[in-house]
């Protein structure tokens, strides 16, 4: 397994899907701390994946 | 092997130098944005400096923020929003995690967490691990007590990350943890370096265990001190328990900063986690040379719940000469890891004295035990410094040729002269944790 040929621009568009999905999954929880507590948690691993992944988009438009 | 194999992110931490300037630029905005919205403390700071998030244009601008020290976060402690004081950014019901300071300087320094920083803290300590060679075939021992100061928590969540398995040594004391990592094979270890010479000594002198030939540990990555990235210290490290140390760095308030990669020619900044800037410790004036030491400023991108932007750690490090490591990463190197704190280094004689170098010197005298004390004080208008060491049992016989040695190479490498004190071995202060070696009476 190599990174050299991934496409990062189509796994950052992944990733904001996901986000998007968990915040639909809370916004839909009626509260239910058993499902907010854990999209919190799914959320806080997003933003790992947009740290190593997301945020480098903008300076590498070409990968 | 593949760069999947050897880096944690091969993308992120081989990214050219300015593509990583363009990155740290544009984390460093959203970090100041973000304190400046949310931190009732940063937003007053930096309106009385009348600087805005707007005025961040290129890294050149961060030097015009204002610095914030570890005296400033104990004066804001204690107030509303309870504990934490107005530099806390996010709702408190939002924190999951307190930790505090080690306390090795004075009152401990409080530190709130969301879930979404304590996240962050271990992704920042899985790039150190992997570059330490941790992997998912690795059975982690932790061997500290697992209380409020934050030590190798973070390094815990990053080894399960990582996918190590990982036991907690927790209240156990050194002869059980040592006992339980020879019963589970375990093959990796973390530690403070003073913690990892002290296992060794209760391992050969209480259970009569040879840690190098008994046990199965064969990587361990050191923090807390400086000792990691001190020669003599990693040499004699490496020779007791027969395995690779590697140094990395960290501190409660900014994360774990920078670690050594398997070149191990010095420390690289987390440079996506972290902005580190290096200031001459008299002027202030900004260091971008090697070979000049200075005081780390340091800002952590991405941690919401306690911001932490231009924090003057105290720490003395100085840019590495190496242009491009031969590991492969872009991050910046450091000479020689933490030469010492800027609180520890002092005057003494008119000389400036870095406690690391005399641990250098006693660490390379194969005769002497792995503790020593050192004690400045004044006699009269004289700076007087003690060096107590220990003579190892079988060498108590040649305790005159050890100390002509002392002698010469404490002159050689720090110019100064000290009062010997050669203690029975065993009685010298042991510790687990953070030590507290360096004892300055002049005051």
């Amino acid at each position: 397994m190599t990174s050299k040929n991934i496409n990062m621009k189509k796994i950052a568009q992944k990733i904001a899907s996901l986000k998007q999905e968990a915040n639909e999954i809370k916004a839909m929880s009626g509260g239910i701390q058993a499902v907010d507590r854990n999209i919190d948690r799914i959320l806080a691993g997003i933003k790992m994946l947009e740290i190593n992944i997301s945020d480098l988009v903008e300076i590498l438009p070409d990968k | 092997m593949t760069d999947t194999e050897k880096y944690w992110n091969p993308i992120l931490e081989t990214l050219p130098q300015e593509k990583l300037r363009q990155l740290q630029l544009k984390k460093f905005q959203g970090i100041f944005k973000w304190a400046y919205d949310n931190s009732p403390f940063y937003h007053n700071l930096y309106r009385d400096a009348g600087i805005e998030p707007g005025d961040i244009k290129t890294l050149d601008d961060i030097r015009k923020v204002p610095k914030v020290k570890k005296a400033d976060l104990r004066a804001i402690q204690g107030k509303e929003p309870y504990p934490y004081g107005s530099i806390l950014a996010v709702p408190l019901e939002q924190v999951t995690e307190y930790r505090q300071t080690s306390g090795t300087t004075g009152q401990p320094v409080y530190h709130p967490e969301t879930w979404q920083d304590w996240e962050w803290s271990a992704e920042s300590w899985a790039y150190i691990l992997y570059a330490h060679t941790f992997r998912d075939y690795d059975r982690v021992y932790l061997p500290f007590g697992y209380s409020m100061f934050i030590a190798f928590w973070a390094g815990h969540y990053a080894a399960e990350k990582i996918g190590c398995e990982v036991v907690p040594g927790g209240v156990l004391d050194t002869e059980a943890r040592l006992l339980k990592i020879r019963e589970l094979k375990a093959t990796a270890l973390m530690a403070t370096p003073t913690y990892v010479l002290g296992m060794a000594d209760t391992a050969r002198n209480k259970l009569g265990i040879d840690p190098a030939k008994d046990l199965n540990v064969r990587k361990i990555s050191v923090a807390g001190e400086p000792g990691g990235s001190i020669p003599a210290t990693r040499k004699r490290m490496e020779e007791a328990w027969g395995a690779k140390v590697y140094d990395s760095a960290g501190a409660t308030e900014i994360g774990h900063w920078g670690y050594e990669c398997e070149a191990q020619c010095g420390l690289h900044t987390n440079d996506a986690f972290h902005l580190v800037e290096i200031e001459d410790i008299e002027t202030g004036e900004t260091i971008t040379e090697p070979g000049r030491k200075g005081s780390m400023i340091v800002s952590t991108f991405d941690r919401l719940a306690h911001p932490c932007i231009r924090f003057d750690s105290k720490d003395v490090i100085e840019w590495s000469p190496i242009e491009k490591c031969e590991c492969g990463r872009t991050f910046r190197l450091l000479h020689g890891g933490i030469i010492g704190r800027a609180d520890d280094i002092k005057k003494v004689k008119g000389v400036l004295l870095a406690p690391g170098a005399i641990e250098e010197v006693v660490r390379a005298i194969p005769q002497l035990g792995d503790e020593y004390e050192i004690e400045v004080t004044k006699k009269g208008d004289t700076d007087n410094i003690t060096l107590r060491v220990e003579l190892l049992p079988e060498h108590e016989a040649k305790i005159d040729a050890v100390r002509e040695d002392l002698v010469r190479e404490l002159r050689l490498t720090t110019g100064l002269r000290y009062d010997l004190e050669f203690r029975k071995y065993g009685t010298l202060p042991r510790y687990d944790t953070k030590a507290k070696r360096f004892k300055d009476l002049r005051k």
